[in-house]
């Protein structure tokens, strides 16, 4: 054999198809392209034993439970939130708001990682330790105090009903500064309407067992009350062929609840509670009246009232509605064994007016449903303890006051407008607890005014928001998996619901519970403030809250509490006449037009309201990148443009079409979104995700889509004073070229 | 064509031998060279017995392998499950007198840490696996997938793959991927088994 050069091919040969045929290529070539699913950066779930933990999340109002994974040198992390099967009411549901609150807590892009504070040379915002942020606050606010100036400090809070709401009416009382407000809800509007009628305010709907629902205008399918709860009782009315429960939606468009209902009356935009005053003339000429309404206060002057201005006729010029379909659903309303009318928040999740909430509930006082089952129900009290003796409010007038207005609520709007007007005094600090009014408003732009003119603007947030983004100092609060706190009684609830939170993992090691925020505030001011909150922590605070409820331990490892069944029978009315009050000077089951509607215009002819959603929400609470990705293109194109939606004849008069980019201005400030044409949009309006359009949370979030409250113009309601921001009047002009969506 | 026949006259001899002790040789090489190269070996925390546990749980499987009320599986029982015989916190005392059951008391159990096992059945992350459906569901039995790891007396080396970090187990033990569960556990054998039984088999229902 000679070992020449071919020899040497031959074998080279042979030894590269040998190894060809032995595993290594293809093996390692398979390897390879696993490898690459494995980058670093792609999140895999922690290994470790699985826990199981209830919780409460007090945005939604739904019982949760958190599957935990005990990582073996990290401690514990949370890897999913579901629902609590053992929940009377939510009975095991989650709405993508809760579901998302793991990606939103560990997203560190949204976050607020630790305190931060704008150094007074540079105007450079900082981190700074807790000590250090907390140091130049309690001086900040001592020296204020000391100079009798304490009523110019603010403090806007999300929520009432939560311990740390208790403990800011107390701190602040103590303080010097009547100035506390809370984001408008339909709560209020339906206390006020409950206070009027029947002399008290914790009043719900018995959806669950109600066999005909009349909606008014509320997206109950799309963020009503507790959704979970919402929903559960729908899929009752839906689960029995036998008594199968009817559901009617009255609203101007075709939303998702809508076309959930067997009935759709699709009626003139704010004229919801028109068409509930029209039944109740219906059922009046019919005497289909109970007991109560019969005996009510005002009931002739009611009954001559909607005689007189809301007949069929009146009603079908007045809403749209025809006299067959108001007839149809009058006689469904009237026929039903249990029926109720429901009232609630608007479609961008706004208070609702009282006369016409008053409007919805003259209908059930009228079927005498009133403490039945599957109609209006009252709510026996929590059984929580108050945190302390009475802290007596200092005698200074409030920036939020509403003298001229019998039900007068404290409202944001006003306290902002003042503030701006220095009517009566301006205002040297704002404190914003857990919500951001720089982007939900209800007007942003006036909002955001009063932020940048605020000397002191601080936030105590667990997210880095629009608010946060603009204040001088930014303490992290925890979020309801990290942190210890309450809420309790979804809007409508029939019964009475108390949920609660405890820490499950330590995600941001700087956050604190936002009841432990207040705590530290109170400490860094010292006095007065500090001896109204005497806890050590929120924990504590919460032990005393619940001392009624049982065992705490007992209490926060279950996560709630619940009244065992609604009140039936019972519905004490507590009126000065131990009566219903239909009709008073104060206050009225009437409908008037939106101002909105009278300020329809040649400049603004198109009314703008919102299109409600449970992926978007209403913007209080924040969206996680995972509820972008569910959100389709008739609601975000293109990735981060906002898609509204119009009929197409009033698009044709307008002049435009599908896909055009336009720009939907009002008096207040204007937006930018596609169009989408929508048959199932009321003509003459535009209609407008909400939730969207954020300039911070980081990138996943930002500059995706646009935020309606920027065009939001608001109107003040004349009974409550709470601000309306459901509809307003625009003009949309073709502002780029069709992009198809 | 006179050229041609001068030039085969000057060719070597056919060495075509030469390509077979190539192919030969590398051939065996890489069956050699690849299992030695692409994996390794990490130590299990300490031995364990499935046989002394069996036995003493009277050969019931569930009493650790249990499924929870929410339907997952007690694959790797907790802490919470051996405390129930070995005690809890600085109370935990060996049963026997075997050195691992005193790692086992001293390094974990009395400062409440999990036992970081290697798993050799572990799947990739990118798969959702769910023993529910194949067991409870399904009726498989544990041997199907598992073999005799019940009844074995001493934890085999655990082998992972140094490129994907998978166990050895999953591609299987046979480097040419030869086989089916229980020696090994891969996407074909799923595949296979969900085709044979008319189960879905689409990628979603293993991939989430």
């Amino acid at each position: 054999m000679n070992w020449d050069r071919r020899a040497f091919v031959k074998f080279v040969v042979g030894a590269v198809g040998g190894l060809h045929a032995s595993p290594l290529v293809p093996k390692l070539m398979d390897d390879v392209a696993i490898w690459t699913q494995n980058w670093s950066w792609v999140p895999v779930p922690e290994k470790g034993e699985l826990l199981f933990a209830n919780t409460y999340n007090p945005a939604t109002g739904t019982a949760c439970r958190v599957r935990r994974v005990q990582a073996r040198l990290s401690g514990k992390r949370v890897i999913r939130v579901e629902g609590n099967p053992e929940h009377p009411i939510c009975g095991g549901g989650v709405v993508p708001a809760d579901v998302s609150m793991v990606q939103a807590s560990y997203y560190n892009g949204m976050r607020v990682t630790s305190p931060v504070m704008r150094v007074s040379k540079s105007g450079v915002r900082r981190p700074v330790s807790w000590e250090a942020a907390l140091e130049v606050l309690g001086r900040i606010l001592g020296d204020l105090a000391q100079a009798g100036k304490a009523h110019t400090v603010a403090v806007v809070a999300d929520d009432p009903y939560t311990v740390h709401g208790e403990m800011l009416m107390r701190l602040l009382a103590a303080y010097g500064s009547p100035n506390l407000v809370f984001q408008p809800s339909a709560r209020d509007t339906l206390a006020v309407a409950g206070q009027v009628m029947f002399g008290q305010g914790e009043i719900g709907f018995d959806l669950a067992n109600s066999l005909y629902t009349v909606s008014f205008g509320t997206p109950l399918l799309e963020g009503f009350g507790a959704p979970v709860a919402t929903r559960k009782a729908f899929a009752a009315w839906r689960s029995d062929p036998k008594k199968r429960g009817v559901l009617v939606q009255v609203e101007p468009r075709a939303s998702v609840t809508a076309s959930q209902a067997d009935l759709w009356l699709a009626c003139a935009p704010g004229s919801e509670a028109a068409v509930a005053l029209g039944i109740c003339n219906l059922l009046i000429q019919a005497g289909a009246v109970s007991p109560a309404a019969a005996g009510a206060e005002g009931f002739e002057q009611f009954k001559a009232l909607v005689r007189e201005k809301f007949s069929p006729a009146q009603v079908e010029y007045l809403t749209g509605v025809s006299p067959r379909k108001l007839a149809e659903v009058a006689k469904g309303f009237a026929q039903a064994e249990r029926a109720v009318a429901v009232c609630g928040p608007g479609n961008a999740g706004e208070p609702g007016r009282v006369n016409d909430f008053m409007a919805v509930l003259a209908l059930n006082v009228l079927k005498g449903n009133l403490g039945r089952p599957g109609g209006v129900l009252v709510r026996r009290p929590l059984p929580l303890r108050p945190l302390g003796g009475e802290v007596s409010m200092p005698n200074v007038p409030r920036l939020d006051s509403d003298e001229q207005r019998p039900w007068g609520v404290g409202s944001l709007q006003t306290l902002a407008e003042n503030a701006l007007a220095g009517k009566p005094y301006p205002l040297s600090v704002l404190i914003v607890v857990n919500c951001n009014p720089v982007y939900s408003g209800p007007q942003a732009e006036v909002m955001q005014e009063l932020c940048e003119k605020v000397p002191v603007l601080v936030s105590i947030s667990p997210w880095m928001d629009e608010t946060a983004s603009m204040a001088d100092i930014v303490l992290p609060a925890a979020t309801f998996l990290e942190g210890w706190g309450d809420g309790a009684n979804p809007y409508g609830s029939p019964q009475a619901s108390y949920g609660i939170h405890r820490p499950l993992a330590t995600i941001n090691p700087q956050a604190a519970s936002l009841g432990d925020c207040v705590l530290a505030l109170a400490k860094a001011i010292g006095g007065p403030a500090a001896e109204a909150l005497p806890f050590k922590s929120v924990e504590k605070a919460l032990a005393a809250r619940t001392a009624d409820m049982g065992d705490f331990k007992k209490l926060y490892e279950r996560g709630w509490w619940v009244q065992q069944q609604p009140d039936y029978g019972e519905f004490p009315l507590r009126t000065a006449s131990g009566r219903v009050v239909l009709m008073s000077d104060q206050a009225k089951a009437m409908w008037e037009p939106p101002a909105a509607l009278k300020a329809l215009s040649y400049e603004r002819p198109l009314l703008m309201a919102a299109v409600p959603s449970l992926r978007t929400g209403t913007g209080r609470q924040p969206l996680s990148p995972y509820m972008l990705k569910i959100l389709d293109d008739t609601t975000l194109a293109h990735r981060d443009q906002l898609v509204v939606e119009m009929h197409p004849k009033t698009a044709e008069q307008l002049e435009l079409k599908e896909g055009d980019l336009v720009r939907i201005a009002s008096r207040a400030g204007h937006i930018t979104a596609r169009l989408h044409l929508f048959e199932g949009a009321a003509p003459g309006m535009v209609f407008v995700p909400v939730g969207l359009g954020h300039s911070a949370f980081g990138m996943c979030l930002k500059n995706k889509g646009a935020n309606y409250y920027q065009a939001v113009e608001v109107e003040a309601d004349p009974v409550s004073g709470l601000p309306q921001w459901g509809l307003t009047a625009v003009s949309v002009a073709k502002a780029g070229e069709v992009s198809h969506v | 064509m006179a050229w041609q026949a001068v030039k085969k006259a000057k060719r070597s001899p056919a060495d075509w031998w030469l390509l077979v002790v190539g192919f030969v040789i590398f051939s065996a090489l890489g069956f050699w060279v690849t299992p030695a190269i692409l994996y390794a070996e990490k130590p299990q925390p300490f031995q364990f017995s499935h046989k002394v546990h069996a036995e003493a749980a009277d050969g019931d499987c569930e009493t650790c392998h249990y499924f929870r009320d929410d339907g997952s599986f007690s694959g790797i029982p907790g802490l919470a499950k051996c405390q129930e015989c070995h005690g809890e916190g600085q109370d935990a005392e060996p049963q026997g007198d075997r050195l691992e059951e005193k790692v086992f008391v001293e390094k974990y159990l009395k400062r409440g840490r999990p036992v970081p096992w290697q798993v050799y059945a572990r799947q990739p992350p990118c798969v959702f696996f769910s023993h529910a459906a194949h067991v409870a569901n399904a009726g498989m039995e544990c041997e199907t997938c598992h073999g005799d790891h019940g009844q074995s007396d001493k934890l085999r080396p655990y082998q992972y793959n140094r490129l994907t970090g998978y166990s050895r187990d999953i591609w299987g033990w046979n480097i040419l991927g030869i086989g089916g569960p229980p020696e090994r556990m891969k996407m074909d054998d799923c595949a296979k088994c969900h085709h044979e039984n008319g189960v879905r088999d689409s990628c979603f229902v293993c991939h989430k």
